[in-house]
């Protein structure tokens, strides 16, 4: 079990080193290492991932311990039941992908380097999932984040996907220095970096409440920036130039889960920490409201996905926020199914459109590309809470979890739960209308002068929707039997009748309204794009950041330049003065020389005679 | 006979030599001066060995040895001057400076 554990974790390095060797020589052999090397590596996670699902014993091993001083830094690797789904999320998620880049990235000059950093992308995900140290999990943190930044800037030709990539690593990569403070901190106060033993000792030490508030806040700054949470969600929306398949990836699987992901793994410490947990309710009340409204109006398909993930995620964070652990987990990986199918489905668009993004050269597709139009349709419905689908247990889950904490009041401050709850409602109607609009203006209406000769894309492209729908479709079940997964330790109340009824009647009423603004509607869209008064973050960080950043970068070429450079300057030049004097004794004149050995040689002489 | 007298002829020769190498502009002229200042070093070391009365004349040997070397080096510069003289069509030394170390190698190093 050990080795196979490992080897899983192996595999992906292994095919991205083997794609980038000889991928560039044999185009066939590359897209059959790299297709390859993900399907072992998903065969191997469903071994690892079945024998841990339900009430089975978590599996942990310690490959190897540093003898440091101070807590041992070791490579433990540690798979229980939310690994396990995890692990199981990641591959298929990431096997789908490599399936559809086949077809996506068919004529991509760039697709072994890109192949190459999807495995990595896939190893360091299924790292932090399995990692039971702090370290391990840092490591495939940080790997993430740079193989973002790699697949983001993509087309680095564009100078938008140069500044998105830029963008993401910055403010990823400051949010990252919460988790490094935080494992500091609680290696300091536990004596240990392994994720088991100090979770153990929170659970079973009787701490004093909120005494853990500094990690618990720090590791929720890194999960901030690696989920585009507010304050810093900018980054997710502007990483949109990417291929859509790394969308899909990022979006789904990897990168933005890892941040709700960490929150899970360590959750005791942030049920412990009831001011971390309020924080965390009040940033996901904030942030899927705010998401959910510029999808609203945005004009680009896979910003409104872009910003509709943002928005999901902050149902998970809502969710983990008030205690309902379960209800978070599961709607992770829902949202990772649907999230998946919409951004691959919205990639065959694209690509059936010619490359355009924008919904305006989109419209009346839904005969054109049958198969897009029907998967897509499902992943729609599952985003936006339809009845039968995935999105519509796990989402109810959610809102039912935080109505019941806004009465109770156990963990979150009062008024910040009711916040919470209202956000949910609102968030989950906006959510209904922005799915509807996006629905209608792609598959619904006249066509657009690029959408007139859409075909539909090739099987590697289409297989991979069809996939991804099934769980999409079914995935809700699992709402009614949790123990399934997870076994009998996360016993909640998921689901919530009455509740689920009140939001399907409002879900059912934003639709009719939407309806009706799409028959009544003048031009192409349904409303006038209004310009949603975006709170200023980015200002707020250009000024805070970015200009004192670059004022230091100018005052230190200043001083580089005119202060140590004028020193070397200084040096140089007295030294070429200095021979410039001299040189004035080299004057070439035979004579002058003679006469100043003569006169030497009669002071000397003058000289010793005065001293005998 | 006193030794000044040599002395002061040996002195008066060299400080002619001297002014002639120094003063002279014509390059044979110059040499001329070279020779004298080495003959005025030969009186002195042939008055010394008969002052001193060295048994073994090492000073009169030396002398010998400086005649030769003069005849060497005036065979060689002779040689010299008639080469600048067809190459430059005179013999002025204090015109001769193309080894003078002027300031032309400062763009070069500045790049």
């Amino acid at each position: 079990m050990s080795a196979l554990l490992i080897g899983m974790l192996a595999v992906p390095f292994a095919s991205a080193a083997l794609v980038l060797l000889i991928g560039h020589r044999s185009a066939g052999a590359g897209k059959g290492i790299a297709v390859g090397g993900e399907a072992l590596a998903l065969a191997l996670a469903c071994v690892v991932a079945f024998g841990r699902l339900g009430g089975a014993v978590p599996f942990g091993h310690t490959y190897a311990s540093t003898a440091a001083v101070g807590p041992p830094i070791q490579l433990a690797l540690y798979v229980d039941q939310l690994s396990a789904v995890m692990l199981l999320l990641v591959h298929v998620v990431a096997f789908l992908v490599q399936v559809y880049s086949l077809g996506y990235l068919e004529h991509d000059p760039r697709y072994p380097s890109y192949s190459s950093l999807v495995a990595v992308f896939t190893g360091g995900m299924s790292l932090v999932v399995t990692a039971d140290d702090l370290w391990v999990l840092l490591v495939g943190w940080e790997l993430m984040g740079a193989c973002s930044y790699f697949l983001i800037a993509h087309h680095w030709e564009l100078p938008e996907a140069r500044a998105g990539a830029v963008k993401a690593y910055l403010m990823t990569r400051t949010a990252d220095l919460g988790l490094l403070f935080g494992i500091l901190v609680l290696g300091h106060r536990f004596g240990s970096y392994r994720i088991s033993t100090v979770m153990g000792d929170i659970t079973n030490g009787a701490l004093q409440l909120d005494s853990l508030w500094l990690p618990a806040l720090l590791f929720l700054a890194a999960a901030v920036g690696k989920s585009a949470q507010f304050p810093l969600h900018t980054w997710l929306p502007d990483a949109m130039p990417g291929p859509t398949p790394i969308s899909a990836l990022i979006h789904a699987a990897t990168m933005v889960a890892a941040g709700v992901f960490l929150v899970a793994r360590t959750y005791p410490m942030f049920t412990n920490s009831t001011s971390a947990l309020t924080w965390m309710a009040g940033i996901a009340a904030l942030t899927m409201f705010l998401a959910a409204v510029y999808a609203l109006f945005s004009k680009d398909l896979k910003r409104v996905l872009a910003w509709s993930t943002v928005s999901q995620l902050a149902y998970m964070f809502g969710a983990l926020a008030v205690g309902s652990w379960t209800a978070a987990v599961l709607h992770l990986l829902a949202h990772g199914a649907f999230k998946a199918l919409l951004f691959l489905a919205a990639g065959s668009v694209i690509h059936a459109v010619g490359g355009s993004t924008s919904m305006d050269s989109m419209g009346g597709l839904r005969s054109r590309l049958p198969d897009t139009f029907v998967t897509m349709t499902l992943g729609f419905g599952a985003l936006a809470g339809v009845v039968p689908l995935a999105g519509f247990f796990t989402k109810d889950a959610v809102i039912g979890a935080t109505l019941q904490e806004a009465l109770d009041g156990r963990q979150v401050w009062t008024w910040v739960a009711w916040a919470l709850f209202a956000s949910t409602i609102v968030t989950a109607m906006l959510t209904v209308a922005y799915c509807l609009r996006a629905w209608l203006l792609v598959f619904f209406g006249d066509p657009a002068p690029a959408a007139e000769g859409a075909e539909e894309p090739s099987w590697t492209m289409r297989a991979p929707l069809y996939l991804l729908a099934v769980p999409t479709t079914f995935g809700g079940i699992v709402v009614g039997y949790p123990e399934l997964l997870f076994g009998s330790t996360h016993r909640e109340e998921l689901l919530h009748g009455v509740l689920s009824t009140v939001v399907t009647v409002l879900v059912v009423l934003v639709g009719i309204a939407v309806t009706v603004a799409w028959a009544r509607r003048r031009d192409g869209d349904l409303w006038r794009p209004h310009p949603v008064p975006h709170p200023e973050v980015d200002v707020a960080y250009d000024v805070a950041v970015v200009r004192p950043v670059r004022g230091l970068a100018v005052l230190t070429r200043f001083y580089d330049r005119e202060v140590i450079g004028g020193w070397v300057d200084a040096f140089s030049g007295s030294a070429r003065g200095l021979g410039r004097v001299l040189r004035l004794a080299q004057n070439g004149n035979v004579q002058a020389y003679l006469m100043v050995v003569v006169v030497g040689a009669v002071a000397v002489a003058v000289a010793a005679g005065a001293r005998a | 006979m006193p030794l000044w007298w040599p002395l002061l002829l040996a002195a008066l020769l060299f400080s002619i030599g001297v002014y002639g190498v120094l003063a002279r502009r014509n390059a044979v002229l110059v040499l001329m001066g070279v020779e004298l200042m080495l003959n005025a070093a030969n009186i002195n070391l042939v008055a010394f060995d008969a002052y001193l009365r060295d048994a073994l004349h090492s000073g009169q040997i030396f002398a010998l040895f400086v005649i030769v070397i003069a005849a060497a080096e005036i065979g060689l510069a002779l040689a010299i001057v008639l080469l600048v003289f067809r190459t430059h069509g005179h013999i002025e030394v204090d015109e001769l400076r193309a080894l003078a170390d002027r300031d032309d190698t400062r763009e070069e190093v500045r790049g």
